[in-house]
């Protein structure tokens, strides 16, 4: 068994080698492809991060009656945080509204009018940021409820709205994994391919083990490890591309899609499990398959 | 190469120094190949054989002959196991080739040496490593492949040239090293189709005569050809094929039929 291991390791090793011109182009063909693959996930996790971003944005407001006490919003803001879909509660006082309108009117350089009032016009108001937008609706019927009518004056509808925006991260969603999917089988078939030329080109070689008696194994195993070889080899050359690559990349991500909460450690360790894996396993499978061609029918 | 007949000891002793194995022969009228009733027709609906019976006993020297497509491809890879016959029996060696579990027909190949005209040898290795390579890859144990490569490299005489690669050799040589590597499993039969195909006349007979000696060492030959000049001249036992039946078996023929 270790005999036949070492076999198969050596006969991968001088056939890398002796057919080098075939091995590089099949390493070239997974490099060029793995890099495609990579990066379109990147572009797919940062599409996802920025659609969860956008989607973290939406917030139900409530505006609360005049002159409601702070131990009267409480238990509303107490049961609101119970809540699984809610992730944030903001109690904005009268005061703090009128701090946020004067800076946003300063922001847009326009003139300060509420300084001719006598009397502070806004509302107090709850904001409520959801883990998800497609809890809006629930959230808006909890602060509508009955219980609560002493205290809120009016919630606002922007319903619409979060259910267009859920839509369209929907379909975004699913665009980005259908072309990443699509993407995948594309970089299996190219791969396959080459890696079936370069097994073709040896066809002579396959028919005279055939015919001296070699069985299936001592056919197949070198031809997968040398598989094996292609796709590491090919999967460390691209990781390394994506090392010297990954300042721009990430300067790239952040300026094309602003997302800030994007860190790009964790997905560094996602491309390499994915890169490696992809790599390995398209090459043992594409010289699987091309062998089983030439072995006993 | 030339042989004295002095050169030409009792066979079965030979063989077995030779090859390096000693067997009990005890049946040597015992047949290593027996086609009974067959029939091959290919999946494009082509008749290739048609009705074929044939018995070689071990031991013998037959021609097979016939012109291009009658048949004589389709036989030898019948016997190879790369084609099942539609009909009819195939048994090699004692064993129905139809009825061998796909696992045991590298091994049942092993019995069979088989030649081409194309010499079918790796560019990149040498003859040694040509002939080594038929042992590597039915993982026979290292120590067991050198004295075996070497016996069969004396045996065709290539002992000298065992580190010359393949372009560095004449066409006969060529031919030599793969028969010496259709030889070193000890093979039942030897299957040789057109061996001579590309080789001058001269070269022609030195590897009938190789052919010839590996005969009388004890083993069986099995060649199809299209040279008349040598299957009239040795008058050894000739099968003619024609449009996939066998039309003519007789020992001591020669190449066209006498009408």
């Amino acid at each position: 068994m270790i005999g036949f291991v070492v076999f198969s390791l050596r006969r991968a090793w001088q056939g890398f080698w002796r057919n080098a011109l075939m091995s590089l182009a099949a390493t070239a063909t997974m490099v060029l492809m793995l890099m495609l693959l990579a990066g379109f996930w990147i572009l797919q996790t940062g599409l996802q991060a920025s659609l969860d971003f956008t989607e973290s944005k939406v917030e139900v407001v409530a505006d609360l009656k005049d002159n409601v006490k702070t131990f009267e919003v409480n238990p509303i803001i107490a049961e609101l945080q119970a809540m699984p879909e809610v992730r944030e509660v903001d109690f904005i006082s009268e005061d703090d509204a009128l701090v946020l309108w004067r800076q946003r009117l300063a922001q847009q350089g326009e003139e300060d009018l509420t300084r001719y009032l006598d009397a502070n016009p806004l509302h107090a108001s709850l904001n409520v940021k959801l883990v998800q937008a497609d809890a809006y609706a629930a959230v808006v019927s909890e602060l509508r409820s009955t219980k609560w009518n002493g205290v809120i004056d009016q919630v606002k509808e922007q319903q619409a709205l979060a259910t267009n925006l859920v839509t369209v991260t929907n379909v975004l969603r699913t665009a980005g994994t259908v072309i990443l999917v699509v993407i995948a089988f594309i970089v299996l078939f190219i791969i396959v391919n080459t890696i079936r030329l370069a097994v073709v080109a040896r066809a002579e070689e396959i028919e005279i083990m055939r015919l001296v008696g070699a069985s299936d194994a001592f056919i197949r195993w070198p031809f997968v490890f040398e598989g094996a070889m292609v796709g590491m080899l090919g999967a460390a050359l691209t990781l390394l591309l994506l090392y010297f690559a990954s300042d721009p990349i990430g300067n790239f991500m952040v300026g094309f899609f602003q997302v800030l909460p994007l860190s790009f450690g964790s997905l560094a360790q996602e491309l390499i499990v994915l890169i490696g894996a992809a790599g390995l396993g398209l090459g043992v499978l594409g010289s699987w398959v091309s062998v089983r061609t030439y072995l006993i029918r | 190469m030339t042989f004295s007949p002095s050169q030409i000891a009792p066979a079965r002793s030979v063989r077995s120094r030779l090859l390096g194995r000693s067997r009990d022969h005890a049946a040597t009228d015992r047949a290593v190949l027996v086609l009974h009733d067959v029939t091959k027709v290919y999946p494009n609906g082509k008749t290739a054989l048609e009705e074929v019976d044939l018995v070689i006993p071990e031991g013998d020297f037959v021609f097979l002959v016939g012109p291009s497509g009658a048949g004589k491809s389709t036989l030898i890879k019948l016997l190879i196991r790369d084609e099942l016959a539609t009909h009819g029996a195939v048994v090699l060696d004692g064993q129905d080739l139809a009825r061998l579990p796909r696992r045991q027909v590298a091994k049942v190949r092993r019995k069979i040496g088989i030649v081409f005209q194309d010499f079918k040898l790796l560019p990149q290795k040498s003859v040694w490593e040509n002939v080594a390579f038929a042992l590597e890859v039915t993982g026979t144990p290292r120590k067991k492949i050198r004295p075996a490569v070497d016996r069969v490299l004396a045996l065709v005489g290539l002992t000298a040239q065992r580190a010359q690669m393949p372009n560095q050799l004449s066409g006969g040589e060529q031919q030599r090293t793969a028969i010496a590597r259709a030889l070193v499993h000890d093979p039942r039969l030897i299957i040789a189709d057109e061996p001579t195909g590309n080789l001058d006349p001269l070269i022609s007979w030195e590897i009938i005569q190789l052919l010839l000696r590996i005969n009388d060492l004890g083993v069986t030959v099995l060649m199809a050809t299209h040279n008349a000049d040598v299957v009239t001249a040795l008058r050894k036992r000739v099968v003619a094929l024609e449009e996939g039946r066998v039309i003519r078996d007789e020992v001591g023929g020669i190449y066209h039929r006498v009408d």
